[in-house]
């Protein structure tokens, strides 16, 4: 039985000795700050945690696979405030909430075929790209957004935030469901495995005749339309769209894919690894936010633990 | 032979073409901007432009320095938000605009060796390691001002701005002063040539006796400290000092340096390209502005002109092995 | 002697005399590179079921064979025969079709996934509409290959954490399941232990009851007469004999071997009164695969250092220029223990041209002059700050000194010829006037009037009164400029070969533990 799990566990795609890091580090968080604030440990703040979470995890989920074929998306935060933008504008505009989420997700679609295809056609380095798709972005959704009025969503978008499926908060099913998703395309399909290769041994896919470019192109076109997904279920909560709603969330996704044990090269990584840490950054800012931490210290910290995370990773290969 | 011939010998061949060309471009945007707006041709105007584009290469420079010995530095304009909030609290509260200066430069270059053990000694790649200091400068300077504002700096302080020296904005002084620094630092000294030599293959450099480490440490240092003597600069001319003061700063630096012509990849490129890159955007930002264009397309442009600087460097070098 | 191109013996009975052609034939195979012919009417046959060795210097053309007989590199002249059948093998399509797979030693298995995905990568069966992935058809697919070679390894494990000798396994199980009909195995038993290697043996073995025709290259003397049905040595690109085991011996294979006409009329007068030991290594251990190497170099003599590829003496030339850290023993130079790495040894006057100018020697985009200033910018320098002048003396004057072929020193290096490559890494020492010269295969790529030009310069620095310290793949050339030989195996120094003893199948021998 056990040995079945054993060889589960690393089907699944991380080792069994990387899982006490984040785990450890969850657990002494979560000690500490019940310590620390007797408020942290209800079920309305727990749930509250989750539901920052799932908004977390639609970027942090495709990050990782992106990360794992050596490359970065910086971009993913300011393209969730665009499509923001655009859900709200378009909705208002046309009073169909159908066609403002489609629009949405169109746009971040496209802002991740172009990353994509900046990185994959023409090799030039993710960092790069992303920074200034970034900024392009950016300064798209200011435009945009200037003199339009981007509040009062009808009810029906509000759903998206507010509502529930089956007794469950629809941002957490979205996350259950994106983890989903990308759990079958990462560990079930052919596809996964490329994401392994595009990191560990590009030539692997060479010799074996898959083409590399098509693949990396759509890593990058997942984590603009997830990134979408997030904008949409954010626009609801704020009940609108604001260009600068999700600025800097890229950064806390890239943190969790770090702090969760995907490394930059070998295509090394995992989901679930991801996962614990979205959670990881969920409980390290609440806490520190009902320990009356400012906003800007949360940042700094995570900084830290982003540079401690890839500097453990790089101490365990050597 | 003279010695601008010997300077040319040991600057990398092609790009004296590619030089020209941009330089052209600087000018034609010149003529072109003349023609489009009344407002442009104007010495305010043209002080205005020649100020921004100093500030901008300040930053820009040091980045440069990093790039071109195969480096990354994306903590820059955090580093400068980070000295100039520091610099200016201490002014303030000292009265002191020398104190200022000192502290700033010295923490711009302590956050600099950071920087540079991190990516050699500790070897994290050189993206996330100065990524994730970006946002630990961010957050420690937000943290430091907490939403205030600190403003109203002596006058000495504020004639590094926005005063004139024998006619020349000050800006432009310090400059002038730092390009050419600079410029004899890479051409005509050890350093600077050994700087090249590990930007262009680090593997051969150290087989050649380099030193690659402790120089990369040396040049992330620089980095930090101009970033940090930029900072007073600016703080000099926006006399005012915010949180978010380095935030929008590091994508034109980023662009000044691509444009300019240097490598990403390192061991190719300029100072003086990145000073023709940093006028060249400033002079589109201006033009932008002076015909009436929206604001926030200034990001969009800044953006669009880094990926195609990169494009046009790729699809102009298959020749690479 | 006996030079037969028949068909192999056949081991198991009745399953030979069946085939009429061979599997794959190669005939007339030439391939040139900007210069230099690696193949030179290359001919070879494969029969089902034979083990074929191939053995040959380092430089014979080995590797390219390979990589023509994987469709990397498209052969310039000569003709492929399948089955009797002319077939081209211009691309790793092509390759794939006819059955050819290679296994090289940098294995293309992709880390963090299981033995069985790496086996099917790209072809993994599906299921379903949404195709996803048949994990247990996978898996058990993957077992029944291993199992038919007889390999006990967990399907489910990552590859990264399988030891290279399972990993090899998995390679070779990549390849049959494309339905390999021709293996190239390089250097198979390389990185193995003597365990490992028996157990490949036996999967060879297996191979062979199933008709894989496998070309096997090595340098280990036991393994020809223990595992090969067939032998054929290359040298100089050429085929020169393929014999039955039986019918020859080591010393003829190594006769084979080497003995290529001598294409210089170099020579020089030998050092036989060296000076003052400058190079003493002790007992040297060291992670990169040193085991124990000891030698010396003594003040105006150029030391052979050789061996097969792998044997370590690049490991060791790296260590004396600490470029590589060293675990245990020591090593002195001009008198003094070594202390720090390369930028100490410079100081000290050690230097090294490593074996790949391109990647290791030169920044390619960089101009002549830089290239050649590298090392010695502190010694045409005041107070940090260049001498100019003084600079470009010293660059004319080694352009002019090495004979370096170009119009201008602002020339970027990577337009110039090999030959005129090498000697810029050479003159950059020059320049910084070092006074111990490791050379890794300084004549590798360049031709002949080059090479010969190396040779008197390396021959002027020792009467002058410098050490050189020279490692070469090509024995004539060991034989003929150096005036002592060390020679490397598995990462030991398995013999030293005064100027008396120098002869190239007295080196060859050491180099392949048969003495």
């Amino acid at each position: 039985m056990r040995d079945i799990a054993l060889t589960r566990a690393r089907t699944a795609g991380f080792k069994l000795p990387q899982l006490p890091g984040v785990v450890w580090m969850l657990i002494a968080m979560i000690a500490a700050f019940s310590a620390w604030t007797p408020s942290f440990f209800s079920l309305a703040n727990l749930t509250n945690v989750a539901l920052q979470s799932s908004n977390l995890a639609m970027l942090a989920l495709p990050m990782t696979l992106i990360v794992m074929s050596e490359g970065i998306d910086l971009s993913v935060g300011s393209t969730a405030s665009l499509v923001g933008v655009m859900f709200a504008l378009v909705t208002l505009g046309t009073g169909s909430v159908a066609l403002g989420a489609i629009s949405g997700v169109l746009t971040g679609l496209l802002v991740g075929l172009i990353n994509g295809w900046l990185v994959a056609v023409h090799a030039l380095p993710p960092f790069v790209v992303t920074l200034a798709t970034l900024g392009i972005v950016q300064g798209a959704s200011l435009l945009i957004a200037e003199g339009q009025v981007t509040n009062g969503l009808p009810p029906v978008a509000h759903w998206l935030y507010d509502g529930t499926v089956l007794g469950v908060s629809t941002p957490i099913v979205g996350a259950a469901l994106t983890y989903v998703l990308f759990h079958r395309l990462l560990y079930h399909t052919r596809f996964g495995g490329y994401v392994f290769a595009l990191g560990g041994n590009r030539e692997a896919l060479q010799v074996s005749g898959v083409g590399i470019r098509r693949w990396l192109i759509a890593a990058y076109a997942m984590g603009g339309t997830f990134a979408a997904f997030a904008g949409l279920i954010l626009a609801a909560r704020i009940d609108g769209g604001q260009p600068t709603a999700a600025a800097s969330m890229e950064f806390d996704a890239i943190a969790a894919v770090v702090v969760g044990g995907t490394s930059f090269d070998k295509g090394k990584g995992g989901l679930p690894g991801t996962l614990l840490g979205v959670i990881a950054v969920g409980v390290l800012k609440n806490g520190l936010n009902l320990a009356s931490v400012a906003s800007a210290t949360q940042v700094t910290m995570i900084g830290l633990f982003v540079i401690l995370a890839v500097l453990v990773d790089g101490r365990r290969r050597a | 032979m003279s010695t601008t011939l010997k300077v040319a010998e040991m600057q990398l061949s092609p790009t004296a073409v590619t030089a020209v060309s941009r330089v052209m471009v600087v000018v034609l945007l010149g003529i072109g901007l003349t023609w489009a707006s009344d407002g442009f041709f104007t010495p305010a105007n043209l002080v205005s432009v020649l100020r921004q584009a100093s500030l901008l290469f300040l930053l820009a420079c040091g980045l440069t320095l990093v790039i071109l010995a195969g480096g990354l530095d994306l903590s820059v304009g955090a580093n400068l938000g980070l000295c100039a909030c520091l610099a200016a609290a201490v002014i303030k509260g000292t009265g002191s605009p020398l104190c200022g200066a000192l502290v700033g430069v010295s923490v711009g270059s302590a956050i600099g060796v950071v920087n540079g053990l991190l990516v050699t000694t500790l070897r994290l790649p050189a993206f996330i390691a100065t990524y994730g200091m970006l946002w630990i400068l961010h957050g420690l300077t937000y943290a430091f001002m907490a939403g205030e504002t600190i403003h109203g700096f002596p006058p000495g302080f504020r004639y590094i701005g926005g005063g004139f020296l024998a006619g020349v904005p000050v800006p432009v002084i310090v400059t002038g002063l730092s390009l050419l620094a600079g410029t004899v630092l890479l051409q005509r000294t050890v350093f600077g040539q050994e700087l090249y030599a590990i930007g262009a293959n680090p593997v051969a450099a150290f087989l050649s006796g380099i030193p690659v480490k402790r120089r990369q440490i040396t040049v992330y240092a620089v980095s930090g400290a101009m970033a940090g003597l930029a900072s007073l600069v600016y703080l000099a001319r926006m006399n005012a000092a915010e949180g978010d003061i380095g935030e929008p700063l590091l994508m034109p630096a980023i662009a000044a340096v691509l444009v300019g012509g240097t490598a990403l990849s390192g061991g190719r490129g300029s100072l003086i390209g990145t000073m023709v890159g940093a006028l060249l955007l400033t002079l589109v930002l201006n033009g932008m502005n002076l015909l009436g264009v929206n604001a926030n397309w200034q990001p969009i442009i800044t953006g669009a002109i880094s990926l195609g600087s990169l494009l046009l460097e790729r699809l102009g070098a298959p020749r690479r092995a | 002697m006996a030079e037969l191109n028949a068909r192999p013996a056949p081991k198991t009975p009745g399953s030979a005399e069946t085939r009429k052609a061979p599997l794959l034939e190669l005939s007339g195979i030439t391939k040139r590179f900007s210069g230099v012919t690696a193949l030179d009417g290359m001919s070879l046959s494969l029969w089902p079921g034979e083990v074929h060795v191939l053995m040959g210097e380092n430089g014979a053309g080995k590797s390219t064979l390979m990589k023509v007989l994987c469709g990397a590199h498209e052969a310039d002249d000569g003709k492929f025969f399948s089955n009797g059948a002319q077939v081209t093998l211009g691309s790793t399509g092509a390759a794939r079709a006819l059955g050819v797979s290679v296994i090289f030693q940098e294995f293309t298995l992709v880390p963090h996934l299981s033995v069985a995905r790496n086996i099917f990568l790209g072809r993994e069966p599906v299921v379903g509409p949404l195709r996803q992935l048949d994990h247990r058809k996978m898996h058990a697919d993957a077992r029944r290959l291993l199992d038919r070679l007889a390999v006990d390894l967990d399907t489910r494990l990552e590859v990264h954490s399988l030891s290279t000798a399972q990993q090899q396994l998995v390679e070779i199980a990549k390849a049959l399941s494309v339905d390999a009909r021709i293996l190239v195995l390089d250097e198979p038993t390389a990185a193995l232990s003597d365990r490992e290697s028996e157990r490949l043996f036996a999967l060879i073995r297996e191979l062979k009851a199933r008709g894989v025709a496998m070309v096997y290259i090595s340098h280990r003397m036991a393994e020809v007469f223990s595992i090969g049905d067939r032998v054929t040595v290359i040298r100089d690109g050429k085929h020169v004999a393929t014999m039955l085991p039986g019918q020859t011996s080591p010393d003829q294979l190594v006769s084979l071997m080497v003995g290529r006409k001598v294409d210089t009329n170099y020579s020089r007068s030998y050092c036989h009164v060296p000076g003052p030991v400058v190079a003493d290594v002790r007992q040297v251990v060291s992670r990169t695969g040193l085991r124990d190497v000891s030698l010396k170099v003594h003040r105006g003599e150029i030391v052979g250092l050789t061996g097969l590829v792998g044997s370590g003496r690049t490991e060791l030339a790296r260590a004396v220029f600490g470029a590589d850290p060293i675990e245990s023993g020591s090593i002195e130079l001009f008198g003094e223990p070594a202390q720090g790495g390369p930028h100490q040894r410079r100081a000290l006057g050690v230097a090294l041209v490593p074996e790949s100018r391109k990647t290791q020697g030169l920044a390619l985009e960089h101009s002549v002059h830089a290239n050649l200033m590298v090392s010695a910018l502190g010694k045409h320098s005041a107070a940090g700050f260049l001498q100019l002048r003084r600079a470009a003396r010293t660059v004319q004057d080694l352009i002019h000194r090495l004979s370096i072929a170009t119009s201008t020193a602002g020339k970027a290096a990577g337009k110039l010829s090999g030959g005129n490559q090498q000697k810029i890494v050479i003159g950059k020492w020059l320049a910084a006037q070092a006074r111990l010269y490791i050379l890794d295969e300084p004549t590798r790529g360049i031709d002949v009037g080059a090479k010969e030009e190396v040779f008197r310069l390396v021959d002027k620095l020792v009467k002058q009164g410098a050490s050189v310290l020279m490692i070469s793949s090509e024995l004539h050339e060991i034989v003929q400029v150096c005036d002592r030989a060390y020679v490397m195996r598995e990462g030991r120094i398995a013999g030293h070969l005064g100027r008396d003893q120098l002869r190239e199948q007295a080196i060859l021998s050491l180099a392949m533990n048969h003495a």
